[in-house]
């Protein structure tokens, strides 16, 4: 129990050094699954239950400077809780949920109080041109957020185990199947917060055309992106054309790409 | 500045480190300046090696400590551009240095609007979609599918643009700018991504009804009416809604909440399941 706490824990700070290779996404649910699976010894349904957080959890990544539930320290937890216990993915689901809002907080501390007293004195050493120094604080920064959020999951699954079995027998029968019924739903959220980062109203029908080649067509997931991106290219070139016949020079933006 | 007769010059291997450096740029990051750390980690050194006196150094390293924030991938540009302005600087041909970071500060939100689109918006969608259509059949492909996607692309373009911006400068950026490259860009991404995240709405929202209408032999199921009006009827108005509450700026958060009431409402009753 301890041993796999503390493999656990070492799996959040690896996913929180994410940010120190080049942001792989090795940081997201469907990886973590992987590497939860293989530790708790069920890689399969570690898999599974990875890519089922992942579209949940599709819509919470930070871009720019938002900063979304830690799907890290969240998905985790809610896999191997879920692995341990024999349940099905829906339980990792509504487990990662609120340990993921509870555990921001952790996040919140280090981007808003830690990290900012490091950045002053890194410009301390930076005064006296210190290199090294301002290294040492961009370093420590980044792993003080894995290492808060490592011994966090460490201790929860310790800690947490029994009241989260209590918690899970004490749902009634309808209430287990309302949860599954979640899961069905909750990627939709995601789905639907990716869609307003990209959809103009001209570019509307794209949305659908997609949904209707998936109902309609027996096309396999990655068969529609490459046929996406033939789709993608071709009106491109349209819209060069007309640009360049339009203007002469190929001078002039575009009118599509509002958002 | 003290300027010695002997030319400093960044090499091919300085570059190198830039661009592996670049990779930590979000590791610190915080509210107050976000990734200014990280972007004073890259420049280190080039910065050493640039001025080797204390005090030119202490002004450079200042210099890259203010405030800094862009799409991760897109990080090397900037930093390609300020490592060829520093090394000007260093040899005395810059005049001002406040340049410096006066290109930096120009260049954070035009490529982050066009990163973010891109990598976060559409290449992630991707590798997602095709990750999780594996993943969700237990398949290890699936993850590595995911990493695979979305790194290769990424990558390429991270090394790609610390040459560029070296090079080249932000005259690369105004040309992409003018001859309309960017907005085809960003065009193009936004209608393969919507293609994507319209096949992953119809396939992967889960949602059917086990009502009847009748009982015993000749029951009637309301799915099969569904059905029959179309493929994907439910899902679609799930997504609608959602879409449409998200609209009306209404928090994640409530919507994540009224899901699960809405889920163990409908299945108290028996309406969905």
């Amino acid at each position: 129990m301890v041993g796999k706490a503390i493999v656990l824990g070492i799996i959040v700070l690896i996913a929180n050094c994410d940010y120190f290779i080049g942001k792989l996404n090795i940081c997201r649910p469907i990886i973590l699954g992987v590497m939860v699976g293989f530790a708790m010894g069920d890689l399969r349904t570690g898999i599974i239950m990875g890519a089922t957080l992942e579209l949940a959890f599709i819509g919470a990544y930070s871009i720019g400077a938002s900063i979304p539930p830690d799907a890290i320290v969240g998905g985790v937890l809610g896999v191997a809780f879920s692995i341990v216990g024999g349940h099905g993915p829906e339980t990792a689901l509504v487990l990662a949920l609120p340990i993921a809002s509870l555990a921001i907080f952790i996040r919140l501390l280090c981007l808003g109080v830690i990290n900012p007293l490091l950045l002053h004195k890194a410009d301390q050493y930076a005064e006296s041109g210190d290199v090294r120094g301002v290294e040492t604080m961009h370093i420590l920064g980044g792993l003080l957020i894995g290492i808060t959020g490592g011994l966090v999951t460490a201790i929860a699954y310790v800690v947490g185990g029994p009241a989260v079995e209590a918690f899970l027998g004490v749902i009634p029968g309808f209430v287990q199947v309302g949860l599954g019924i979640a899961t069905g739903i909750m990627p939709a959220l995601g789905f639907a917060l990716l869609a307003k980062l990209l959809m103009t109203k001209q570019l509307a029908v794209f949305f659908f055309l997609g949904f209707l080649i998936a109902a309609y067509l027996n096309f396999s997931m990655t068969g529609i992106a490459l046929l996406g991106a033939i789709i993608a290219v071709i009106l491109v070139n349209i819209d060069r054309k007309q640009r360049i016949s339009e203007s002469g020079t190929g001078k002039g933006g575009n009118s599509d790409d509002d958002f | 500045m003290t300027i010695s007769n002997e030319e400093r010059k960044i090499t091919k291997a300085d570059l190198k480190k830039l661009f592996w450096r670049s990779c930590s740029m979000d590791f610190s990051w915080n509210f107050e300046r976000q990734s200014s750390m990280g972007y004073a980690f890259a420049m280190a050194p080039i910065l050493k090696k640039l001025y080797p006196n204390d005090a030119d150094r202490a002004v450079g390293l200042k210099r890259h400590l203010e405030f800094f924030n862009i799409t991760s991938q897109m990080g090397t540009l900037p930093l390609g551009i300020s490592a060829a302005m520093e090394e000007e600087n260093a040899n005395g041909k810059l005049i001002d240095t406040g340049s410096i970071n006066s290109v930096k500060t120009a260049l954070m939100g035009p490529l982050s609007a066009i990163g973010d689109s891109v990598f976060w918006g559409t290449l992630r969608l991707l590798a997602t979609s095709i990750g999780t259509a594996l993943a969700l059949k237990g398949q290890i492909l699936g993850p590595i599918l995911f990493l695979l996607v979305f790194n290769i692309p990424a990558f390429i373009v991270r090394y790609l643009l610390v040459g560029i911006g070296y090079n080249t400068g932000t005259n690369f950026l105004q040309k992409l700018e003018k001859d309309g490259t960017l907005g085809d860009l960003t065009y193009g991404a936004a209608i393969l991504g919507l293609i994507v995240i319209g096949a992953m709405a119809a396939t992967m929202i889960g949602i059917h009804t086990p009502l009847t209408i009748g009982s015993g032999e000749g029951a009637y199921h309301v799915q099969s009416m569904f059905d029959g009006i179309m493929n994907g009827f439910l899902p679609l108005c799930v997504f609608g809604i959602i879409y449409k509450l998200l609209g009306e700026k209404v928090s994640p958060m409530v919507i994540i909440l009224g899901i699960f009431a809405f889920a163990i409402l409908t299945a108290l009753f028996g309406i969905l399941g």
